[in-house]
């Protein structure tokens, strides 16, 4: 699968989007010590398909989605986006982090725009309209991030990187910070707006009832040095409707099923 | 809540009332002699009677230091953006800076004189060396506080370096150079005043010289007077369009 079939195989639904070939991370911190965060990691997404990563805390998730982003260097065979090898950040990438990089000194539709102002386009009322819409924000464009509960300026911040139109969403926990209620709504607006924009998602979460809820796959990660140690595909009929999923038996059966392999149950 | 800011309004107002009473008694009971300490009711008097020589020297010392204030803040953020961005810079100019940062300014005053003259111009060059190293440490430390977070994010967005700079760095550098702003602006007052007692013939400075050394106190003590609002006042300028980068508070 080379650089050169992308193009054309890009463009029908289910074409392989994202391909990691053994690929490793070790970080030398300052006194000499190594830390392995990945090794010889293979992975593949393909198009308009939603993913999700689970794996324990620091078994290298977060490293994972920056070396798929182009944020972070890395070692190995090759990380192929849309075709591309991945060395610096993509204008049709969206990333969100666990943290919302708001800016504190732009309101909400100045930090909306933010998205497109940096490819040198500005974001027209419509579709800045349609966004804060889409969001549930309607009322506030004009607030500052400070002004907000934590659950909106995660919104805001997924907002900030679909205005992008982006062909791949990066997402690390970008709910994790939340408490379980607003986790869960947020889950169910995600699953909408997915549902409605068809984008390719590599969702990192703690949470193996949303990855559930909201993947085509679920990969589990081992323990550092992180590997792919199961991609379990989730069945469950599209489009979902979040109680009637949740109600299913196929539902508990997958989420029990994962919960073992996390050694949570 | 507004009867406690009109009662705190007054007990400030009380004090304050007090201890120009108390001054005002103690140099008439204890009988001190003018040019040691006037009265307060004197050194009003002064303000009014002499309020045109006071002005003409404010001026002049308004002057040396606005223009040594201004020269401080782009020169400093320059020279801040310089050695944030420039590798050789900051293993050269800067420890430069630090270094000559560590001579007694006081002590260059008489040089400076000497090599800039009477003039305005030497005063506006101490003015400026007063101002201009808060201003540098304070901009430079803005620009390496900005989040690594945020430069992660913008980097993610696929900014380029100078987007980085203007939309990022720049606004998240601003509160703390403001910081740096209101404390250089009191220091280039201080600077113009002490190049004007080393040479000149004119300025604030100049005036609390020449009245000393001829015992007028109430003078003196006017052109202090002077002094001290003009500084005040200017930070007070300085302060509040501080404020216009109301993301400080965060
Ligand atoms: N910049 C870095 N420098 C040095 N070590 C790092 C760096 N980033 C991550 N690591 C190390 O790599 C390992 C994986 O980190 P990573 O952040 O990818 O974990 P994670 O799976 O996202 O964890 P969590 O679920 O807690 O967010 C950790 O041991 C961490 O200490
Ligand atoms: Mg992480």
């Amino acid at each position: 699968m080379g650089v050169v079939a992308s193009t054309v195989a890009a463009a029908a639904p289910g074409a392989r989007f994202i391909e990691l070939r053994r690929v490793s991370k070790t970080f030398e911190s300052g006194d000499g010590s190594r830390t392995e965060a990945l090794q010889a990691l293979d992975l593949e997404v393909r198009e308009r398909e939603f993913v999700s990563i689970l794996g324990p805390s620091g078994c290298g998730k977060s490293t994972l989605l920056r070396i798929i982003a182009g944020l972070m260097s890395f070692d190995g065979e090759d990380v192929v986006v849309d075709g591309e090898s991945v060395s610096r950040p993509r204008q049709d990438v969206g990333v969100v982090f666990q943290t919302a990089n708001l800016l504190p000194w732009r309101n909400v539709a100045a930090n909306l725009a933010l998205g497109v102002e940096i490819r040198g386009e500005s974001l027209d009322s419509a579709r800045l309209a349609a966004m804060v819409e889409m969001l549930g924000l309607t009322g506030f464009e004009s607030r500052y991030p400070h002004e907000l509960s934590g659950g909106m300026k995660q919104r805001v911040a997924l907002g900030q990187a679909l205005v992008r139109d982006p062909k791949l969403l990066l997402l690390d926990e970008p709910f994790g910070a939340l408490d379980a209620l607003t986790r869960d709504k947020l889950n169910i607006e995600l699953l909408r707006i997915w549902q409605a924009e068809q984008k390719t998602v590599v969702l990192v979460t703690h949470s193996i009832t949303e990855a559930v809820l909201l993947s085509d796959r679920v990969l589990v990660l081992s323990g550092r040095p992180g590997k792919v140690i199961e991609d379990v595909g989730i069945d469950l009929p599209r489009p979902r409707e979040p109680r009637t999923t949740r109600q299913s038996p196929e539902f508990s059966r997958l989420v029990g099923y994962l919960g073992e392999l996390m050694g949570v149950v | 809540m507004k009867h406690q800011v009109v009662r705190h309004a007054l007990q400030s107002g009380a004090f304050f009332l007090a201890l120009g009473l108390l001054w005002e008694g103690s140099v008439r009971v204890f009988e001190i002699r003018s040019y040691l300490l006037p009265p307060l009711s004197a050194i009003v008097r002064e303000l009014v009677s002499s309020r045109a020589l006071l002005f003409r020297h404010l001026f002049i010392t308004l002057e040396e230091v606005l223009l040594g204030f201004v020269l401080a803040v782009l020169g400093g953020a320059l020279m801040a953006v310089a050695v944030f961005f420039i590798p050789i810079a900051k293993r050269t100019i800067y420890p430069l800076l630090i270094g000559l940062q560590s001579i007694p300014k006081v002590g260059l005053a008489p040089l400076i004189v000497v090599w800039f003259g009477y003039g305005v111009t030497s005063k506006v060059v101490m003015s400026f060396l007063f101002a201009f190293f808060p201003i540098v440490i304070s901009a430079l430390g803005g620009l390496a506080g900005t989040p690594s977070h945020l430069v992660e994010h913008f980097r993610a967005l696929g900014a380029p370096p100078w987007i980085t700079f203007w939309k990022l760095r720049v606004p998240s550098a601003l509160p703390s150079f403001v910081d740096g702003c209101k404390v250089a602006m009191p220091l280039a007052v201080i600077g113009a005043v002490v190049g004007e007692f080393v040479g000149s013939n004119e300025g604030l400075g100049n005036l609390i010289l020449l009245s000393t050394s001829s015992s007028r106190g109430s003078l003196t003590f006017a052109a202090l007077a002077a002094v001290t609002a003009l500084s005040l006042g200017l930070f007070a300028i300085v302060a509040g369009l501080g404020k216009w980068v109301w993301w400080r508070a965060q």
